[in-house]
C-alpha cells in the first residue's frame, strides 16, 4: 500500500514554513536487505529539532535529525546520508534490522 | 525542494490524481510529472526511463541516473453500503490508508443524523446510484445493512463490474441465504464464492470496533494481493 502519512507530513512542512521555521525534508531514496521501510518514506525536521514521520522505524532517526539541523546551519541545499551495517557508526545507531538505507536530506525553501 | 512543489503535491493528492515527483539528486531540484506533462530539459534526456518507472509504479533511483522517482498512486475506491455504527469505525481505521470512501444508504435517518468525517455520503438506493459512480475493478464494496433489499442490488452490481473486493456483513446463516438469492438471480458459483462472507478476518471480536478492524484488515490483505 502507499506510504501512510505523506499528506500529513507535507501539510505540516508547509505550515512550519508559514510560521517562518526552517525545514528539512528527509526521504529514503534506496534500501538494501531488510530495511524496515520502503523507498519514498519521509520525515521532516525543523531547526528546533521537532520532527514528524520517520525513515527507519527508529534506527537512524537521531542521526538524520542531527544532520538536518547541521544542514540548516550551512550553505548546502542537500546531502545524501548512507547508513549501513558494515559501518561501525550504523551499529552504534542501532540499525538492528541488518539492512542499508540511503536518506536524502534537503532544505525546503 | 521548493515549497511550491509541496503545495502542488497537496493539491494533486486532494484531487485524487495519479502523479510522480522526480528529484534530481545531483542538484536537489524537484519537479512533478504526470502522463503527457513536459519534463525539464535536464530530465527530458531520461524521458523513456522515467515513463517506464511511472508506468510500472516503481519508486527509487532510476538505473544509471541520479534521478529519484516517487509515484503517488490514485486512492482505492471503497463503497460502503449502510451508514451504520461499523461504518464509523471503518472510517477511523482507514485514515492514512489511501482509500477513498463513499457511503450509500437509502435510509435518511442514518445518513442525515450521523456525522461522518472526510467521506462522501449518498442518501440513495444503491441500484440508483452505483451506475453513476465511476467504479471499476479497482473498487471495493462492503455491505453492512444485512437487509437484502439494500445489500443485494449492490452485491449484484459489484459482481457484474468485477470489483476486486466484495464483502458482506452477516452471520453464516444470513450469508447462506444471500448466496441462494444470488444463485437464483443467475450468478455463478465462482462469482458468489468471491464474496467475503461473513466479512472480515477472523479476529474473534464481536464489538463494532473489532468487526470494523477485521474488515479493514481483510481489505488491506486483498489490496496487497493485487500488487504481488
Amino acid at each position: 500500500m502507499e506510504n501512510l502519512h505523506e499528506l500529513e507530513i507535507t501539510e505540516k512542512a508547509i505550515s512550519w514554513i508559514k510560521f517562518n521555521k526552517k525545514v528539512v525534508l528527509a526521504t529514503v531514496i534506496s534500501t538494501w536487505g531488510s530495511s524496515p521501510f520502503r523507498t519514498g518514506t519521509k520525515m521532516i525536521i525543523n531547526e528546533e529539532g521537532d520532527f514528524l514521520g520517520s525513515v527507519s522505524g527508529g534506527c537512524v532517526e537521531a542521526n538524520v535529525i542531527e544532520e538536518s539541523i547541521e544542514l540548516l546551519k550551512n550553505n548546502y541545499q542537500f546531502k545524501k546520508l548512507e547508513f549501513n551495517v558494515s559501518d561501525e557508526n550504523a551499529w552504534n545507531l542501532g540499525l538492528a534490522c541488518g539492512g542499508n538505507i540511503s536518506v536524502y536530506i534537503e532544505k525546503i525553501n | 525542494m521548493k515549497i511550491e512543489i509541496l503545495q502542488e503535491i497537496v493539491k494533486k493528492k486532494s484531487s485524487k490524481k495519479r502523479f510522480a515527483v522526480l528529484k534530481n539528486l545531483t542538484n536537489g531540484k524537484s519537479e512533478l510529472f504526470e502522463v503527457g506533462s513536459p519534463l525539464s530539459d535536464e530530465l527530458n534526456v531520461h524521458k523513456k526511463d522515467i515513463e517506464n518507472y511511472y508506468n510500472l509504479q516503481k519508486n527509487g533511483i532510476i538505473n544509471e541516473t541520479n534521478i529519484f522517482i516517487e509515484n503517488y498512486t490514485k486512492p482505492i475506491e471503497v463503497i460502503i453500503v449502510g451508514a451504520v455504527h461499523i461504518a464509523q469505525y471503518l472510517i477511523d481505521f482507514s485514515k492514512n490508508l489511501n482509500l477513498m470512501i463513499t457511503i450509500i444508504d437509502p435510509r435518511e435517518y442514518f445518513t442525515k443524523k450521523q456525522t461522518f468525517k472526510n467521506v462522501k455520503i449518498i442518501n440513495e438506493w444503491p441500484e440508483k446510484i452505483l451506475e453513476q459512480l465511476q467504479s471499476n475493478n479497482n473498487s471495493a464494496l462492503i455491505t453492512l445493512t444485512h437487509d437484502p433489499k439494500i445489500d443485494d442490488p449492490a452485491l449484484q452490481f459489484a459482481l457484474k463490474n468485477k470489483f476486486f473486493y466484495i464483502g458482506a456483513l452477516g452471520s453464516k446463516k444470513t450469508h447462506e441465504k444471500r448466496c441462494q438469492r444470488l444463485k437464483d438471480s443467475g450468478h455463478t458459483k465462482e462469482q458468489i464464492d468471491s464474496i467475503h462472507g461473513p466479512i472480515g478476518l477472523k479476529l474473534g471480536g464481536k464489538s463494532a470496533t473489532e468487526i470494523a478492524l477485521s474488515i479493514i484488515a481483510q481489505l488491506v490483505l486483498e489490496i496487497n494481493k493485487l500488487k504481488i
